[in-house]
């Protein structure tokens, strides 16, 4: 669909040269994304907020649902800050706050839209149109649903170890704008 | 090994007559049977919980109620709850030289459940501790089984003053065994001294009492939108039955259940077919004895297209587990007739044993006093057995019964790993036998799918596995004997497939 890419890396963000970006993908501050990672802009760009981690085959995916394709105005798929999209995660949502979760396989369909805070469990496939409400957890195999206290906690640890090790083993994209 | 126990293509008839794939099954070297989980008589060795390993004498899981004392699951999930440690701030934070205190609080790694989500204060010790709730019932429940336990010794007091006057000629077999105090006491004439529990009588127990007006319900209840994230699930309802919370804010952790570990017995011969290792560390067996390293292996390689009325090639591999060569016949499902035994059978044990070794057809006449007919006679009188069913298989298909028998060589799990060329010198027929390497072998077979079978149905076919089994027992206990070999028979149930339409 789209011919060009444009990718726009903020200074902060550390981009492996293997992840895949297709599209108008904006990447924010802080953010790592592992090689293999495949951020599809297919129907409109994306923006990634801050101090996200994406992970290894993990599929940020903005495609429009079929009765939305006529709509004339491009929708822009906003993803928040503190966001872990676990590996092998496959996120199409039409929106997604803060301080979320995907974990290993999961999948969430171009319906749903994401709140702050929410987890979504291991293999756990939602697809049907709704609002996430804050602090959901989704899981096991039937997806069963609750609701947290308070969101989950920052993975500063892991970022910050991974901002050290990525770099050395890998060749990282070079950002191409200021903060 | 998922395609052994998931898939049920291949299934043998146990002695008693249920079909169960090979890794369902159980053999019993002893009486030289088949047999499975529902005609073995199930032993609880020892109790143990699975999560911390910890080994639990019967009377101890009894007063514990089949719970762990230390591990704890989830209430939302079930699953196991781990211990997290975090840090929180100092008692007293206006002094400076207060250092963060470390707490420990229960986590769900599943659904993040965690026990602060319930106001559970976090614990300083990681070990245990966490409050235990108090069953509101605890005392109705203990006075009703006070009630019961007195009710039980009246009964049994009254029983034994009925057996007193008429005194039994014979001593019973429990009498034999169990030589207790209480025996003796019975034997010399002495009356058995009162129970402590007797002379207290236990006061009488109310009646539960039936309320006629129940309280209404709330007028909010139909109108107010139920929110689901709050309320409980009846899994979650029922797993605390003392409690049974109705909203997620009042689930508490639960003490872990218990497992078992248990063992098997065949019950005609009373030997065990299966004892685990008593250590709950280690998943190996003491005993082992499973059809699958015993009786050889079916596995059906192809199948040509079924169709009614024509004939269709079936190549199935047989594989021969046992350390000793043996000999594979195919033969028709009437050569094995039903075990169906009549009353006489459950009555009359002794001729039943009997009559097992003349089944089991002994080679050779040396073996005349086979190992199994010394071992049925000294073995102890079966408790109970269990009366073999007629087998509801119904067969779909016509198999050509090969004249020709062949040889199965005995495993080599060395040969797995050598690649050389091997030349055998089995003189196979070679229109039975079309491949062979180290104990494995595929034969073909015709099969006829049946024309009164419709479009679809499911083509099963049937026949009787006769191979020689060789007894290892009689070496072990006398040593100058040779293995002893006998013929051992197993009907075996194909379902190769569904019917398809015909060739034009």
């Amino acid at each position: 669909m789209t011919s060009r890419n444009n990718i726009k890396i903020i200074a902060g963000a550390i981009v492996c040269h293997e992840a895949k970006l297709r599209g108008d993908v904006t990447i924010g501050a802080g953010t790592i994304m592992h090689p293999c990672a495949f951020v599809n802009a297919e129907a409109g760009p994306i923006i990634i907020g801050e101090k996200c981690l994406v992970e290894e085959q993990s599929k940020i995916t903005h495609r429009v649902p079929f009765d939305r394709v006529e709509q004339k105005n491009v929708p822009v798929l906003i993803i928040g800050s503190n966001n872990v999209f676990e590996v092998g995660c496959n996120v199409e949502a039409c929106r997604i706050g803060d301080n979320n979760i995907f974990e290993s396989k999961c999948f969430v369909g171009n319906k749903v839209t994401v709140t702050n805070g929410c987890i979504i469990g291991a293999g756990c496939y939602i697809t049907e149109e709704q609002v996430l409400p804050e602090n959901t957890i989704i899981y096991g195999e039937n997806c069963l649903q609750r609701e947290a206290l308070c969101g989950p906690g920052q993975q500063t640890l892991q970022m910050d170890t991974l901002s050290k090790m990525l770099p050395n083993y890998h060749r990282i994209r070079k950002p191409n704008l200021k903060s | 090994m998922a395609y052994i126990i998931e898939q049920e293509v291949v299934k043998y008839v146990c002695t008693c007559g249920l079909l169960k794939p090979i890794s369902k099954l159980y053999f019993c070297r002893y009486c030289l049977e088949v047999r499975c989980g529902f005609c073995v008589c199930h032993e609880v060795d020892s109790h143990f919980c699975e999560k911390c390993l910890e080994n639990m004498p019967s009377a101890e899981a009894r007063l514990k109620k089949n719970r762990c004392g230390n591990c704890l699951i989830c209430p939302s999930c079930l699953l196991h709850l781990s211990v997290r440690a975090a840090t929180v701030g100092p008692k007293n934070p206006e002094d400076p030289k207060a250092t963060p205190r470390k707490v420990v609080y229960l986590h769900c790694l599943m659904c993040r459940w965690s026990s602060r989500d319930v106001g559970i204060p976090d614990q300083i010790a990681a070990t245990g501790g966490w409050p235990e709730r108090e069953n509101v019932y605890n005392v109705r429940l203990s006075e009703i089984i006070e009630w019961y336990k007195s009710v039980v010794l009246l009964e049994k007091q009254q029983k034994l003053e009925k057996d007193k006057k008429k005194q039994r000629k014979y001593m019973s077999f429990t009498d034999k065994t169990g030589l207790t105090a209480e025996m003796i006491r019975k034997r010399i004439g002495l009356t058995e001294p009162p129970n402590p529990l007797l002379k207290t009588k236990a006061k009488p127990l109310e009646g539960a009492i039936a309320k006629e007006d129940v309280e209404e319900l709330p007028d909010n209840i139909f109108t107010q939108p139920i929110k689901l994230n709050e309320i409980t699930t009846v899994q979650q309802r029922l797993l605390q039955p003392e409690w049974q919370p109705v909203t997620v804010d009042k689930l508490f952790p639960i003490h872990k259940h218990l497992s078992v570990k248990q063992s098997l017995r065949c019950r005609s011969c009373e030997h065990n077919v299966s004892k685990p290792e008593f250590n709950p560390n280690s998943v190996r067996f003491k005993i082992q004895l499973f059809a699958y390293y015993h009786i050889p292996e079916i596995r059906i390689v192809t199948v040509e297209p079924l169709r009614a009325g024509q004939p269709a090639e079936l190549l199935l591999k047989f594989i021969n587990p046992t350390q000793h060569q043996t000999v594979v016949t195919i033969l028709d499902l009437s050569s094995m007739p039903e075990l169906i035994q009549d009353d006489k059978c459950s009555a009359d044990t002794s001729t039943d044993d009997e009559l097992k070794p003349i089944e089991k057809e002994p080679l050779s006449l040396s073996l005349t006093q086979s190992a199994s007919l010394l071992h049925t006679t000294l073995s102890r009188q079966p408790s109970f057995t269990i009366k073999p069913r007629q087998t509801k298989q119904q067969v779909g298909a016509d198999i050509e019964i090969p004249a020709a028998n062949f040889v199965l060589p005995p495993r080599d799990d060395a040969a797995e790993f050598d690649d050389s060329g091997e030349n055998y010198n089995f003189n196979d027929d070679p229109r039975l036998v079309k491949w062979r390497k180290s104990n494995k072998a595929v034969i073909k077979l015709q099969i006829t799918p049946s024309t009164d079978l419709n479009l679809g149905d499911q083509v099963v076919v049937g026949f009787v596995m006769q191979h020689i089994y060789t007894n290892t027992i009689a070496t072990s206990v006398e040593k100058d004997k040779e293995p002893q070999k006998c013929q051992h028979k197993i009907r075996v149930f194909l379902s190769l497939g569904n019917l398809l339409g015909s060739s034009e």
